[in-house]
């Protein structure tokens, strides 16, 4: 293709016509099965002036002739000029072609007349009335199924004037064939590679374009499989084309020039993409949870402070107060510091058993996700039980509050120290919105980080009585314990309640209206239990009624989670049940699994390619039937935030990027990545091969 | 653009059978076995030849490109070394179907050979086409070359110059005499898979 490209600009002098030819031809000539004839869009030149020229062809009927790209078969003109010195003649300016299948391959070109435009820059010292005279020799190939190569020397002459060029009207149409099929050269930024078997191609389109219709019509020769299935996809600003690679593809051009042509619309487009991973149109975020520590920190350390307007703590709190206050100087600022020790030893021994939980949990491969319905429903559950707990539906910790009561009795240091640990049990019930958002934030952040939440709680709750210890004189600003605090404990109810509906908006899209309903029903049934359980004594009889009540109650609430649960698990109804989060533990333990494959899809919200592909490809009923069928687990992971184990995995596959699927036989062969561009046919085949 | 899953079943069979349509031949990899009856009525396998290199070549004696090299001796020039310079089997293969273009009887088939001066082990006569779309060959001449223990070594154009002068013939590598002598050799083949050029074979 670069001899042709390099022929079709000459700069000569008007030498003897190439060796093989004969003496140049004017006007048509018929060769066998084609005729051709090289024609000017205009009668005369102008000196200086430009001129559109185009070697017309007329092949026979059911004869064709190629593209720049002929196909899969084929082959491309050959054109050679001959001009006066100082003319320039441009290269072919390649009206886009037809599709044109032949037996089970697919060409490029044209049928019935057309023409090769190019544009002429003609001399500026031409001397008006002589004749400018251009030459061409074009050596072809014209094909029905079998092909009849042709040449011909060809003349063109035209007469040199000084005014304005008339147009010629024979070949008005012929030109004008030519423009309408003129693709408009776009500089759009687009990327190719041949990853994984496919052409991939990508294009940010800044315009609106209609999704269905187009056709692909790469430049380059030895490409692709040009009968394989091209799958286009126009949505969310981006253009994606995959095609199976030729099976003489032996590497990627250094630019793939290529056109796409939506025939409905008379758009044709003309592109220019560059080798590279289809990147996405935006850097990942950086790990935002670093910054907002401090946001988190401040918040705990108020929280703290709050809990003690809770009214499970304020009166144990008033007590040690008034016994403060009556006390003398630094020993009761000793016992401020004994009594914040306890607090804060609490709140740091609470840390280390969610910490220790989480850990156990991780390392028998159960994640805090929740994406799990499991997790989301029990916490919905949590915190609606909380909520009732505050709003006096049951009382729940008042055993708990007499065993520190005697504790905290004792006089001395020791008595402040267990007053700190009381107030941390006591506050247990009524933690509500602060805990809950503290347990929330603990399980997904790093275990220093998780415990400092856990420590400026402690601090926090105990800071009023640390100041008092130093300021007594406060204690007498403080409000007496009353009635109010029952209200206050009551309002504190309602944030936990919308905290329940979000995480039941949550567990909805995770199952369905279905699931929603079960869970629903179990927390009536969690009410009635609660309620039930704080309900005085009457009696031996009624007594055991109401545990076994209790206990039936919770059972169904249980049950009710399990069933919504399993609502999620059902492919046929959930939404993100066919898929399991990303991680390098999971991934290990499948893949040491002779049983089973693994298909791993690594994307982003803000990555469109990810989300197109998993639109169009990935999350279709067909691959997920194909996924079901074959036991295939897809793990998909979240590059969203920069999270540091993908950004490992990704550079296991030399990438620094997303998207990046990658699959995983069952007899734990070598992995192998997909192209970046996906299709439905081509996951499913990939699946199937595993 | 919302496809119904039938939409998508059926995409997937018409994968499937363009998949077994283009189960195109790999370098490194067994060549696919043929069963096809030659000139003399004599039917041959590739694993009749097992313990010897084996080309393939596909023929048209109408196609101007199989005329170009067929004109200027260099297809049997190439017969000639590869049978006695490297002790390989040569098959001419002709998949034109009855009726069209390149479609030959037997006896018309030896007259060619006579009249070329050609120099094939054989000539194959693959009427039905399937050791064509077996090996994906898809022009004339389109050449393959598969080793002694059966795996594909090269397969592509005759040489890399795709015109249809014989006279550019020799300056263009002429890759299937550069593919032998690296077997030979002991080396990889440079270049395993290049551009097939020619008139598409009348399946």
């Amino acid at each position: 293709m670069a001899q042709v490209r390099r022929a079709l600009i000459v700069l000569l002098a008007l030498v003897p016509i190439v060796a093989i030819g004969s003496v140049p031809e004017i006007g048509p000539v018929q060769r066998d099965h084609i005729e051709v004839e090289l024609v000017a869009e205009q009668r005369s030149v102008e000196p200086g002036g430009s001129v559109r020229v185009g070697l017309r062809m007329l092949p026979d009927q059911d004869w064709h002739t190629y593209w720049v790209n002929p196909g899969d078969s084929g082959l491309p003109i050959r054109l050679e000029w001959t001009a006066p010195t100082g003319t320039s003649i441009s290269d072919v300016r390649w009206p886009y072609p037809d599709r044109l299948p032949i037996g089970h391959l697919v060409n490029f070109g044209y049928e019935g007349e057309h023409v090769l435009p190019v544009t002429v820059e003609v001399p500026a010292d031409l001397v008006p009335g002589q004749t400018f005279v251009l030459d061409l020799y074009a050596d072809w190939l014209v094909c029905r199924v079998e092909c009849i190569p042709g040449d011909a020397d060809l003349r063109l002459e035209l007469p040199i004037g000084a005014a304005e060029p008339a147009p010629e009207p024979a070949t008005r149409e012929l030109f004008a064939w030519a423009d309408a099929r003129r693709p408009e050269i776009v500089d759009w930024p687009a990327r190719f590679n041949a990853e994984g078997g496919r052409l991939s191609v990508q294009v940010e389109t800044p315009r609106t374009l209609p999704t269905d219709g187009w056709a692909f019509f790469p430049a380059a020769e030895n490409l692709v499989d040009h009968a394989g299935d091209t799958f286009i996809t126009i949505a969310d600003g981006l253009v994606q084309v995959s095609q199976p690679l030729s099976t003489y593809f032996t590497g990627a051009p250094a630019v793939l020039p290529f056109v796409l042509v939506h025939a409905d619309s008379a758009t044709a487009l003309s592109f220019e993409a560059a080798p590279g991973d289809l990147a996405s149109t935006a850097a990942p975020v950086p790990a935002a949870a670093a910054p907002n520590l401090g946001l988190i920190l401040l918040m705990a350390l108020a929280g703290g402070v709050l809990l003690n307007l809770m009214p499970c703590v304020f009166p144990v709190l008033s007590v040690k107060a008034l016994s403060l206050a009556s006390g003398g100087g630094g020993d009761q600022r000793a016992h401020g510091l004994a009594y914040t020790a306890g607090v804060v030893v609490s709140f740091a021994a609470l840390a280390g058993i969610l910490l220790a939980l989480r850990a156990g949990g991780e390392s028998l491969g159960w994640g805090f996700q929740l994406q799990s319905p499991w997790f989301v429903g029990l916490l919905a559950y949590l915190f609606f039980a909380m909520g009732l707990g505050l709003s006096g539906v049951y009382a729940f910790g008042t055993r708990w509050m007499g065993v520190g009561e005697n504790l905290s009795r004792h006089s001395g240091l020791r008595g402040s120290f267990f007053t700190g640990v009381l107030a941390c049990v006591v506050a247990s019930p009524c933690t509500a919105p602060f805990m809950g958002t503290a347990l929330g934030v603990a399980i997904f952040l790093p275990w220093p980080q998780a415990i400092s939440v856990f420590l400026m709680l402690g601090l926090g709750l105990a800071l009023p009585m640390l100041a008092l210890s130093f300021w007594p004189g406060l204690g007498r600003r403080l409000p007496t314990p009353g009635p109010w605090m029952d209200t206050f404990r009551q309002a504190m109810a309602f944030p936990l309640y919308l905290a329940a509906v979000w995480l039941l908006w949550v567990l909805a899209r995770q199952t369905d209206a279905n699931g929603l309903a079960m869970v629903l029903a179990g927390m009536v049934a969690l009410a009635f239990a609660l309620w039930l359980a704080g309900r005085p004594d009457r009696g031996q009889t009624l007594a055991t009624a109401r545990h076994v009540g209790v206990a039936m109650s919770l059972l169904f609430a249980l049950a009710a989670l399990g069933s919504a649960a399993r609502m999620e698990q059902a492919p046929a109804t959930g939404e993100a049940s066919w898929w399991e989060p990303w991680s390098p533990e999971r991934l290990q333990e499948v893949i040491d699994d002779p049983e089973r494959a693994v298909l791993v899809n690594m994307t982003a919200d803000w990555c469109v390619t990810c989300l197109v592909n998993e639109r169009v490809a990935l999350d279709t009923a067909v691959v997920r039937t194909t996924l079901a069928d074959r036991g295939i687990v897809y793990l998909k992971g979240d590059w969203t935030r920069r999270d540091p184990a993908i950004t490992d995995y990704l550079a296991r596959f030399d990438r620094n990027g997303v998207p990046l699927y990658v699959v995983y036989p069952r007899d734990g062969g070598p992995p192998r990545v997909l192209p970046q561009v996906l299709t439905p046919g081509l996951v499913v085949q990939a699946l199937e091969s595993l | 653009m919302k496809l119904r899953l039938s939409h998508y079943l059926l995409l997937v069979i018409a994968l499937g059978l363009v998949g077994s349509v283009f189960a195109a031949p790999r370098i490194g990899e067994p060549a696919p076995d043929f069963s096809v009856v030659d000139t003399q009525g004599q039917v041959h396998s590739l694993s009749d030849f097992a313990g010897q290199r084996v080309i393939l070549e596909w023929t048209n004696h109408d196609c101007p490109f199989v005329v170009k090299h067929y004109s200027a001796g260099n297809m049997q020039d190439q017969q000639r070394l590869a049978r006695d310079e490297h002790d390989a089997v040569w098959l001419t293969v002709i998949s034109s179907r009855p009726g069209e273009q390149g479609h030959v009887s037997p006896q018309q088939a030896d007259e060619l050979t006579a009249s070329r001066n050609a120099y094939p082990t054989a000539v194959l006569l693959d009427e039905d086409g399937d050791m064509g779309r077996d090996y994906d060959a898809r022009v004339t001449p389109h050449m393959y070359i598969i080793d002694p223990d059966g795996i594909l070594r090269y397969m592509g154009g005759i040489d890399s110059n795709p015109s249809r002068h014989s006279e550019d013939i020799p300056e263009a590598t002429q890759y299937v005499v550069a593919a032998l002598d690296d077997l030979a050799a002991g080396r990889e083949v440079a270049q395993a898979i290049t551009r097939p050029y020619g008139c598409t074979v009348k399946y």
